[in-house]
């Protein structure tokens, strides 16, 4: 409580229709600390550092910088006072370049013409001075997630701010990523910045953070510090009963080929000259769960495009339950593949659509939800309240709540119930616990081996190396759109798998015929 | 009494209601402004037909002339209000065929361009096929849906251009217009459809009825005595109903809406987007056509050919139409009939005040400049609400499940940033 806190947040409320996001919640941040705000989605992370950044106005409560009361009205006040923030849904311009981007709304003018190049040395040394390897002239359309991420950081380095909000950060990052990413957040706070670090991966917050706030569902639970606590412990607070934190699995029994890969070859986007899948063979057998792993950007978003239809194929051949579906259209795939995308806004939902529309965007055709043409409204929403409850989706108004309107985790939950509901042969999961916390991630985790057993076979997509090590029977690492290797998790280590994922360790095999 | 008015009053579409016709009637009090201004600043009117303007603009269509002294009179007007119904028949589907669009993530600007293909074709199957030997209820059946299926087509063109090539329809849509503006008045020029039988009369085409085909009337005419209306109208509104039941109860209407709202997750749920976007700027502009064939159609209109300076605003018009009815095809019926109404005031200002039709143009474009203002006006509408909720927070329980972020707060913050 002394004068070491650099911000202070004292007894905030903010509601919201129908729901308390914050209530009576304090958060105090020293300098040079890194302050981790746990808790699961919906607990009002997002909501208290909106009110922080000056995105929301508190029903009640003060904010002080340096000990003095601060009104924060908006994102401009909040930069004023150095607060920058990393969201965890990018807010970047997808066709201004890099740079463009990081000095929009900082820009240096002289007499009104823009004064790029100075701003373009400055984000030059600070991306080498940390480290952060960005392309300041892509658009960022073109570029990973992770170079999106480091330019969101830069842009807040570029504007000098001394406080920094990281709403979730390393959901989208991969595990060599992460670890850089944790060395240069205690390089700020060892330069005497502040950092707020919003997430649910106990790992990380052990690891880099000093204090932890933990919050649940709105309420203040506690602060502890790291050193005094543990995992099991933070997460118990975090979820309010005891958590399981590992994948409990029998062996796996694997059955049939399910999906049969044979020298698939998928053109790169862009102006590459390489393909982004170039000659990948495999197989999925039923009941069991075969992870593709990799560093972002290594051509797995392709392969997954590549065999769901929603990206034509080169060459090579698919062939799932028997049938040849190399140039099937994505309706006919999807009789026998449920598909939980990588991008739960683009692809996954519908956002101005209802969550029970939702539910049925690709089941409407069938009889049970349509007669002649008119879709039935009962069944669906029948339907809907079933998944609903089933899977545990939380949301405003239920069926009928706009999708665009719920928190990230339960959009998540909501396409998993759908495409599990499914109940067909083969499901592919890419990221498929993106952005969740740790009663939703084992939640998940839980279903996907539960769809294993029943003798489904799961295709999963992961960046995660945790996740892939704890869930795969079997794993594929890719690494520029090749398959490097195949391992078993049981004989295998994180340290080889992340040689492989680098690139650094191949397995010959029958690849050699290039 | 007091909880339901305000459930009531939380619900989306009572706010979409009360923006709008907060629109109307801004719109109505700019244009009284201004013929106060007119009024004042002229010394042939002066205020007292300024008010006569003024309450012409809000009556009009109950007007029924001057009396002996050379007063306003109101009352029942049965000869407007089937004038009003005749004229909003091609409005409201002209909205329709702007709301379809809108609701399926297209702006169908083609609207005038697709009323002009439907009118050649329709006037065209209309006078060309002999009543003699062929029943004019065929006749016009055939003539009606020739010009649904020529706006269908020419709609169509805009869609595939946007579904293929990716070029904005707006661009697309405007193009075609003046392209159906050309083509129309280089096909009459050259057709033998010219009304040479009346003396003096040059670039109109011949009324329908010279062939005998004229709407059937379905006794409207005996409703509203002295009136044009004839059936359309009717026809409009079963179109208005069929399309609401394709919109929101149908599986076409479920992938139409899903392609606009989102073209990817459509496309990943197996929907085909190209064909859905081709589909919907159909599906506008065979509305736009059904309102070129039922106005042509009615048999006391005539089309004046040489289009190729001018696009019919009728076409422009769905678009205040559609706005206002915040893409309801329900409520298009409503703002259809209201459109039309100013037109009827319009056409008493000029007939019983030395004031021109132009005004109501005016509030038009106030309507039409509000009704793209309704999201604020919405917007003022929910912060008032919230006001009052916070003015009464001590008696707590809060009732009101009203839409918004849910425990989605999470994810609003990123989006308003």
């Amino acid at each position: 409580m002394g004068a070491d806190n650099v911000i202070e947040m004292l007894h905030i409320t903010k509601e919201f229709p129908g729901i308390i996001a914050n209530d009576d919640i304090t958060l105090q941040l020293r300098r040079g600390e890194i302050h981790a705000l746990l808790g699961e989605n919906g607990a009002g992370k997002s909501t208290l550092m909106s009110v922080l950044f000056g995105l929301y106005q508190p029903e009640a409560g003060v904010i002080k910088k340096n000990g003095q009361e601060v009104k924060i009205n908006s994102p401009n006040d909040a930069t004023a006072l150095g607060i920058g923030m990393v969201h965890q849904h990018f807010q970047l311009i997808d066709v201004f370049t890099v740079l463009d981007n990081i000095i929009l709304g900082a820009e240096t003018t002289k007499m009104g013409f823009l004064q790029k190049k100075a701003a373009r040395e400055k984000v030059q040394a600070l991306s080498e001075r940390y480290g952060m390897k960005v392309d300041l002239d892509a658009k960022v359309e073109d570029i990973t997630v992770g170079m999106q991420q480091r330019v969101e950081i830069l842009k807040m380095l570029y504007r000098d701010n001394e406080i920094l909000i990281f709403d979730e950060p390393t959901a989208v990052l991969t595990p060599q990523e992460i670890d850089e990413l944790m060395d240069t957040m205690r390089e700020f706070a060892k330069e005497g910045k502040s950092i707020l670090f919003i997430s649910h991966k106990l790992n990380e917050i052990m690891s880099v953070a000093d204090r932890v706030t933990v919050l649940r569902k709105g309420k203040y639970i506690g602060t502890v510090e790291t050193k005094d606590t543990d995992k099991q412990s933070l997460s118990n607070m975090m979820v309010g009963r005891p958590v399981q934190l590992e994948v409990v699995k029998a062996p796996a029994q694997p059955k049939e080929t399910v999906l049969h890969v044979e020298g698939l070859t998928i053109a790169s986007r862009g102006h590459h000259k390489r393909n982004a899948v170039d000659g990948v063979s495999f197989d999925v057998r039923a009941g069991e769960i075969v992870c593709v792993a990799g560093i972002d950007g290594n051509g797995q978003t392709e392969l997954i495009y590549g065999l769901t239809g929603l990206e034509k194929t080169k060459s090579g051949t698919v062939t799932l339950c028997g049938q040849d579906i190399s140039h099937a259209s994505i309706r006919q795939r999807s009789r026998y593949l449920s598909h939980i995308p990588e991008d739960r806004h683009k692809h996954g939902l519908i956002l101005d659509f209802t969550l029970e529309q939702n539910m049925v965007l690709q089941r409407y055709r069938e009889p049970q939800f349509q007669h002649m043409g008119f879709i039935k409204d009962g069944a669906v929403r029948t339907y809907a309240k079933k998944l609903i409850e089933q899977y545990d989706v939380r949301s405003g108004q239920g069926p009928i709540t706009i999708a665009r309107s719920m928190s990230g985790g339960n959009q998540q939950k909501a396409i998993i119930a759908r495409e599990i509901d499914r109940a067909l042969p083969l499901i592919v999961a890419v990221q498929p616990t993106r952005g969740l916390d740790v009663g939703a991630i084992e939640y998940i985790h839980k279903q996907l081996v539960a769809e294993r057993d029943k003798g489904k076979a799961v295709l999963l997509v992961s960046l995660e190396l945790d996740e892939v090590m704890s869930l795969a029977d079997r794993i594929l690492v890719m690494y520029e759109g090749e398959i490097v290797g195949e391992l078993d998790p049981k004989t295998t280590t994180v340290q080889e798998l992340g040689l492989y994922m680098a690139g650094a360790k191949r397995t010959a095999k029958e690849g050699e015929t290039a | 009494m007091r909880e339901k008015l305000s459930n009531l009053y939380a619900k989306d579409g009572t706010k979409a209601v009360l923006s709008s016709l907060i629109s109307i009637v801004i719109g109505l009090v700019v244009g009284s402004i201004i013929i106060l201004l007119v009024g004042m600043g002229n010394p042939s009117l002066g205020l007292s037909s300024a008010w006569d303007g003024i309450r012409l603009v809000f009556g009009g269509l109950f007007s029924t002339g001057r009396s002996a002294a050379g007063t306003l009179t109101f009352g029942f007007n049965p000869t407007n209000i089937g004038n009003m119904l005749f004229r909003a028949t091609p409005l409201i589907l002209t909205g329709l065929s702007v709301a379809v669009a809108f609701k399926t993530g297209l702006f169908n600007i083609g609207a005038p361009g697709q009323y002009l293909m439907s009118t050649a074709a329709t006037l065209y199957v209309a006078l060309t096929i002999p009543s003699e030997s062929v029943p004019t209820v065929l006749i016009w059946i055939l003539a009606f849906l020739s010009g649904m299926l020529a706006g269908a087509l020419w709609g169509a063109i805009p869609g595939l251009v946007k579904a293929y090539l990716n070029i904005n329809e707006v661009l697309a849509c405007i193009m075609t217009n003046w392209i159906a503006a050309n083509l129309v008045t280089w096909f009459f020029d050259g057709s033998a459809l010219c009304n040479t039988a009346e003396f003096g009369k040059t670039g109109y085409v011949y009324k329908t009825s010279y062939n005998g085909v004229e709407t059937f009337k379905m006794g409207l005419d005996k409703l509203f005595p002295g009136s044009q209306v004839n059936g359309g109208i009717v026809i409009a509104i079963v179109m208005a109903v069929l399309v609401y039941i394709l919109m929101s109860k149908t599986t076409l209407g479920y992938e139409l809406k899903a392609c606009g709202a989102n073209r990817h997750a459509a496309r990943y749920a197996g929907i085909a987007d190209r064909r859905n976007i081709v589909l919907s700027m159909a599906i506008a502009g065979s509305l736009a056509g059904a309102a070129a064939a039922l106005y042509y159609l009615s048999g006391n209109t005539e089309f004046f050919w040489s289009t190729y300076q001018s696009l019919p605003a009728t076409g422009f018009n769905g678009i205040p139409v559609a706005l206002l009815a915040v893409n309801n095809p329900i409520a298009v019926i409503f703002t259809g009939c209201f459109m039309s109404i100013l037109d009827i005031s319009g056409l008493q200002l000029t007939n019983l005040t030395a004031y021109n039709e132009y005004i109501t143009d005016v509030i038009i474009a106030t309507i039409v400049y509000l009704s793209a203002f309704s999201l604020v006006i919405r917007m003022l509408l929910s912060g008032r609400k919230k006001h009052k909720a916070a003015a009464k927070t001590s008696s707590a329980v809060e009732t009101k499940p009203a839409p918004g972020p849910s425990d989605g707060a999470d994810e609003k913050g990123g989006e308003e940033a």
